[in-house]
């Protein structure tokens, strides 16, 4: 029984410092669930969603959170989608707030649940050129809420305009930024093009 | 050393497997979670104020309420009341607000009647939101009547007409102040991020009335000052985000972050000359968009309030509660006097000094070509300094203008110089009669000086 014990505790150090912790990390409960089909989507329904991601972090590559407002993967490598920590990227949170199809030829709405792990095909360059059937460009000037702006690195998205011409941008920018609503200056800034999703209904 | 038994060396073969199972199950178990709402969700919201209205310019308060998400994917049901009355004092009428089929600038509004909206004494409000499926309220600004927003009326303010900005005419600086290598030496500035990510420079900087630059080197931690060429760094606690930064008349350094991974919520950190810990202390509100120094310490333009809001006074932090009730809606100025700025539409700028509740004197700025952020809008004399961006899809520059009681007299364009990532409104400082501009390219990080005209 000792040998058991002291054997049980081995293992347990081993399964915390091996693959067991690379490869179960937060996805592990994620789901792929369906979305949900709506004939529905409006800029301030957008809102609410992309507001509820602030704190829950950044994952490049990423699209899966849940809302206990703690990112559980703080320190995850910048720039490695291996490392299946919670929070969205850039263009992922902009795919499931604008309730994108992961085929490019569909416009419909599809809704995706936080906990749904899905980052959708689009890059931000992806986004910036207005690729995909729900997409396409805007002037800068005339951008509003729930419009973005991209470049060919970045994605975020006008959360409201501001007194002195800048935007309130909600975005996942990096690992150590997380998710969350940020005063930027993208809407005059030559590396950014804006974006708009086609089809919403208020 | 005795040989171990066959029991044994199966017990232990047992526990070491029975070990990673449920290592496993346990890892997997603190991975996601079902969704419980967090704490820190509650109602959000969104809105522009009016701030400097015209003669018999209709006035639509606008607002953004922003909920939990529901599970149907429908947006809040809200609701809301806004209390507004003629001038700066006395009670306040509610008028409630009314549901818009659209959200592209705030679902909720409310059309002011016009014998408020064309008060000569201007009008004063603040809005209680409310998500009606939770009950949950909130105040905007949160200072409420304690602190509301404030509009007046510009009657008899200076137009201007910018016309089509020309690009590709842009000044020279008449110096170049700090030329720092991209590095972590001293005289060096710290450079972060990478070609895929975009990359992030010093995030702000300050200017001493002797013309002494500082630098916020927050890649590297610290603060560096050039004297006559030479710098001199002080290591300062700070996260490395992307920060503003002013440098106080009595050597204090106050570094303004964003939330980040590990903080939720914005703050304000205060050193010591010598670059020890102050105190630290959270802004009232969710978001900050520039940091500047008043009368009695440094303030910070926020929203979704759109107030300079006090984070400390004489020295010492004010907490959250202290901020919001002390929220104005210009930046107070040495004498006394406010500065309040409203860039509105597509290419529209309006500017007043303030004293009390009386406008002194009034600027409005149009132009053809989209204005952009408002950088700096400053006193020289008495004169007025602004600085506002001009673009198009693919260009932009900075334009700045020196504005007097006759319109403009002196006016010309920078090249912006954003190769690398600093924090939104902090790429301009006067001091004296020169205008500093934070640059950087791929070699590094610089300040330029323009010197302006100044009055004979």
């Amino acid at each position: 029984m000792k040998a058991f014990l002291m054997a049980f505790g081995v293992g347990l150090v081993l399964a915390a410092a091996s693959g067991a912790q690379a490869y179960h990390r937060f996805w592990a409960g994620c789901n792929y669930d369906a979305p949900t089909f709506m004939t529905t989507m409006t800029r301030d329904a957008g809102q609410d969603y992309s507001n509820a991601a602030r704190y829950e972090g950044y994952q490049w590559g990423g699209g899966c959170w849940n809302y206990d407002d703690v990112d559980s993967y703080p320190y995850d490598a910048p720039g490695d989608a291996s490392t299946h920590g919670e929070g969205g990227d850039c263009s992922g949170l902009t795919f499931k707030t604008w309730r994108e199809s992961t085929d490019q030829w569909r416009d419909g709405r599809y809704y995706w649940r936080a906990l749904r792990n899905v980052h959708g095909p689009y890059t931000a360059g992806g986004f910036k050129s207005g690729q995909g059937a729900p997409n396409h460009t805007v002037n800068k000037s005339t951008a509003g809420v729930m419009d973005a702006f991209a470049s060919d690195t970045h994605i975020g998205m006008v959360f409201f305009r501001t007194l002195y011409g800048g935007d309130q941008i909600v975005e996942a920018k990096c690992e150590a930024c997380g998710t969350n609503i940020f005063y930027r200056t993208y809407r005059s800034d030559p590396n950014y093009g804006g974006v708009g999703r086609w089809g919403w209904t208020g | 050393m005795r040989r171990p038994s066959f029991r044994s060396l199966v017990g232990g073969a047992a526990g070491i497997a029975a070990g990673v199972i449920a290592g496993i199950g346990l890892t997997s178990l603190s991975a996601a979670s079902p969704p419980a709402l967090g704490f820190h969700i509650g109602l959000e919201a969104g809105h522009v104020p009016p701030v400097l209205t015209l003669p018999g310019e209709p006035v639509r308060l606008r607002y953004a309420i922003v909920c939990r998400p529901r599970d149907d994917g429908e947006p809040c049901d809200g609701s809301g009341e806004v209390y507004v009355r003629e001038g700066q004092g006395g009670s306040f009428q509610q008028l409630a607000l009314t549901r818009d089929a659209d959200s592209y600038a705030g679902r909720y509004f409310v059309d002011l009647p016009p014998s408020i909206a064309g008060s000569e004494r201007g009008f004063s409000y603040y809005a209680v939101l409310r998500d009606d499926s939770t009950g949950a309220t909130v105040t905007v600004p949160s200072g409420g009547a304690a602190a509301p927003q404030r509009s007046l009326p510009l009657r008899q303010m200076m137009g201007i007409d910018l016309g089509v900005h020309s690009f590709g005419q842009t000044q020279k600086p008449d110096a170049r102040a700090v030329d720092a290598q991209w590095g972590s030496d001293v005289g060096q500035a710290g450079l972060a991020g990478s070609r895929e990510l975009g990359f992030v420079g010093p995030s702000a900087f300050d200017v001493d009335a002797g013309g002494r630059v500082t630098l916020l080197d927050q890649v590297n931690r610290r603060v560096e000052r050039w004297t006559r060429g030479r710098a001199e760094a002080t290591p300062v606690a700070v996260s490395g985000g992307l920060a503003d930064f002013v440098a106080e008349p009595d050597g204090t350094l106050d570094v303004l972050e964003p939330p980040d991974r590990l903080t939720s919520a914005p703050v304000l950190r205060s050193f010591r000359p010598d670059g020890s810990a102050r105190w630290t202390q959270q802004l009232a509100d969710r978001t900050w968009a520039k940091l500047d120094v008043g009368p009695e310490g440094p303030v910070v333009q926020q929203q979704p309030s759109e107030q300079w809001r006090p984070v400390a006074e004489h020295g010492l932090a004010l907490g959250r509660a202290a901020q919001a009730v002390r929220g104005r809606t210009g930046r107070p100025l040495a004498n006394g006097r406010d500065v309040v700025v409203e860039r509105r539409g597509r290419a529209e700028i309006r500017i007043a000094e303030v004293a009390g509740n009386a406008v002194v004197r009034s600027w409005r700025i149009v132009g053809t070509t989209p204005l952009g952020e408002v950088q700096l809008v400053e006193p020289l004399g008495s004169r007025i300094v602004l600085v506002a961006k001009a673009y198009t899809e693919d260009r932009s520059e900075d334009v700045v203008v020196v504005l007097d009681r006759t319109g403009i007299a002196q006016s010309f364009s920078v090249d912006p110089h954003e190769w690398a990532e600093a924090a939104a409104l902090a790429r301009f400082r006067l001091a004296g009669s020169s205008l500093y501009q934070l640059g950087s390219a791929p070699s590094g990080a610089f300040v330029d000086r323009f010197d302006l005209e100044v009055e004979r």
